[in-house]
């Protein structure tokens, strides 16, 4: 059968992109499987794990629930823009620093919705973290590394608990 | 998935006469938060896509000059209606429910319309919107109309919009209240029969008798309920813990009435009493105040 491709192009991470894609894609598909760039992680699918998190126009979105035609004409950013010149961002350093990583696959989402959260307010205070954070789960840590880098890279010491963000974990129907 | 065409129109004109040519056959594309799983779920794949998202017009917001009516375009996100401070000031219960909606990925993209298109009892935007006795302005070939939010749902899932309508925006009698709030019980992953919402708003006179009060109860039945009866019981009176606890009894009843003896009810008629005492308790204080 003969598919239907339509042009889409955006801005990934500071470059020009331009792809064929069918229309029932979704920007993960796109992402992942079209532009090859596997950074992005696709964990559940369905919108409730944030491994798969991106930017788009400044905001945390997932691309999994995110069709690829939504995409045209906005300014996107995954976790492989991060890095600059072969420098890690500070976002990176810290996760790093925190030992907020063990098998990984959380990782490049939860970097992505704390670089959003940096763009949207560079000084968030922690139930703002918990927020910005609580749609990305993580089953290797316990969340307490992550929370205290994600605390770090916004500059705020080591401290403050990650219960608030358990607790807080949002539900859905 | 086999696949679709995708068509993104510039402007409401063009969407509406797509929609009257192809409307049984499209999915209109506004978040599509609750699009993209229904299709990976292989629920009723339709030819065409047809995207929403460009279309300016339908992401306004406004207040009327005598601050009466806030018009909330259907292209809002739950994102925006978190931050902004119209919808703060004037429907305080909407903006509320915006914080425990979902995750902020699922905020920055999902939108009001969708949340009322998509006819799930648990949408949360619905029992705020019916407090604030909110219409949908409704477009078609044939013009605009108006559905007030509790006639928008035939049953759970079962929308009363035609296919070849688009939601344009919501109209709702805005109020600046004393009291108002939104609370709802969920579980992750969960289905509806596990979850509940509710909206209130209320003000008093100048003896602490309650002046004003709308209550909406919300995905715990198959439609979205605005409850005139336990409006009533507290119409005039000031807010005791022996009122409230009526007033939960009151309403676990009427809840009953519409859903009937399920089994889930063991579990729902405390819950909802529950909810509604904790949701309502402050309002002691407030009134006495
Ligand atoms: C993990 C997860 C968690 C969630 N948590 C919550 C939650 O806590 N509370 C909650 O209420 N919901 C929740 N949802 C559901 C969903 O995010 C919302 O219902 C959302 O508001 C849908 O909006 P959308 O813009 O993404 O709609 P879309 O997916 O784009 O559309 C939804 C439906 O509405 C139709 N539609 C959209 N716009 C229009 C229009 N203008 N006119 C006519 N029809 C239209 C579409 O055709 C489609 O059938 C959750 C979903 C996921 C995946
Ligand atoms: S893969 Fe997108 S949220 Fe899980
Ligand atoms: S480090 Fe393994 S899922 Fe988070």
């Amino acid at each position: 059968m003969t598919q239907t491709r339509i042009p889409v192009q955006f801005i990934l991470n500071g470059k020009k992109t331009a792809v064929d894609i069918l229309p029932e894609q979704s920007a993960l598909q796109v992402i992942r499987d079209e532009l090859g760039m596997k950074g992005t992680k696709e964990g559940c699918g369905i919108g409730e794990c944030g491994a798969c998190t991106i930017e788009v126009n400044g905001q945390a979105v997932n691309a999994c629930l995110m069709f690829g035609v939504q995409l045209d004409g906005c300014r996107v950013m995954t976790v492989e823009g991060l890095a600059e010149d072969g420098r890690l961002h500070p976002v990176q350093e810290k996760f790093l620093a925190g030992h907020a990583v063990q098998c990984g696959f959380c990782t490049p989402g939860l970097l992505m919705s704390t670089h959003a959260l940096l763009g949207e307010n560079p000084e968030p205070d922690d139930h703002q973290i918990v927020q910005a954070i609580s749609g990305n789960i993580c089953r290797c840590t316990g969340y307490q590394q992550i929370f205290s880098s994600v605390r770090a890279a916004c500059g705020q010491s080591d401290q403050g608990s990650v219960r608030e963000n358990q607790d807080s974990k949002e539900e859905r129907c | 998935m086999t696949t679709m065409t995708c068509i993104r129109p510039e402007n409401l004109d063009e969407a509406v006469d797509f929609l009257h040519h192809h409307g049984p056959d499209t999915h209109i594309l506004a978040g599509g938060t609750d699009l993209m799983v229904d299709l990976r779920s292989g629920k009723h794949h339709r030819p065409y896509l047809l995207d929403t998202s460009r279309i300016d017009s339908l992401k306004t917001v406004q207040i009327s000059d005598d601050l009466s009516r806030l018009s909330i375009g259907s292209g809002v996100t739950l994102t925006r209606i978190n931050t902004l401070p119209l919808i703060k000031d004037h429907a305080p219960a909407l903006h509320k429910c915006s914080f425990t909606f979902a995750s902020r990925q699922i905020r920055n993209m999902a939108t009001i319309g969708g949340n009322v298109a998509h006819a799930s009892p648990c949408g949360d935007t619905i029992p705020p919107l019916v407090i604030h006795e909110a219409e949908a302005v409704v477009a078609n070939k044939d013009g605009n109309r108006n559905i007030p939010l509790l006639e928008m749902n035939k049953g759970a899932y079962q929308s009363a919009l035609h296919p070849e309508d688009l939601v344009v925006k919501f109209i709702l009698q805005a109020r600046q209240p004393g009291f108002s709030d939104f609370q709802k019980i969920g579980r992750r992953k969960a289905l509806a029969t596990s979850r509940m919402s509710m909206a209130v708003m209320a003000d008093k006179d100048s003896q602490g008798c309650i002046s004003f009060i709308r209550f909406s109860l919300g995905a715990c039945t198959p439609t979205p309920q605005r409850m005139h009866d336990v409006e009533s019981l507290f119409t005039g009176k000031i807010p005791s813990v022996k009122l409230i606890n009526q007033g939960a009894g009151l309403l676990a009843e009427k809840m009953v009435e519409i859903t009937g003896r399920r089994p889930s009810i063991t579990y729902k008629e405390p819950a909802v009493q529950g909810l509604f005492k904790r949701m309502i308790y402050p309002m002691v204080t407030w009134c006495r105040q």
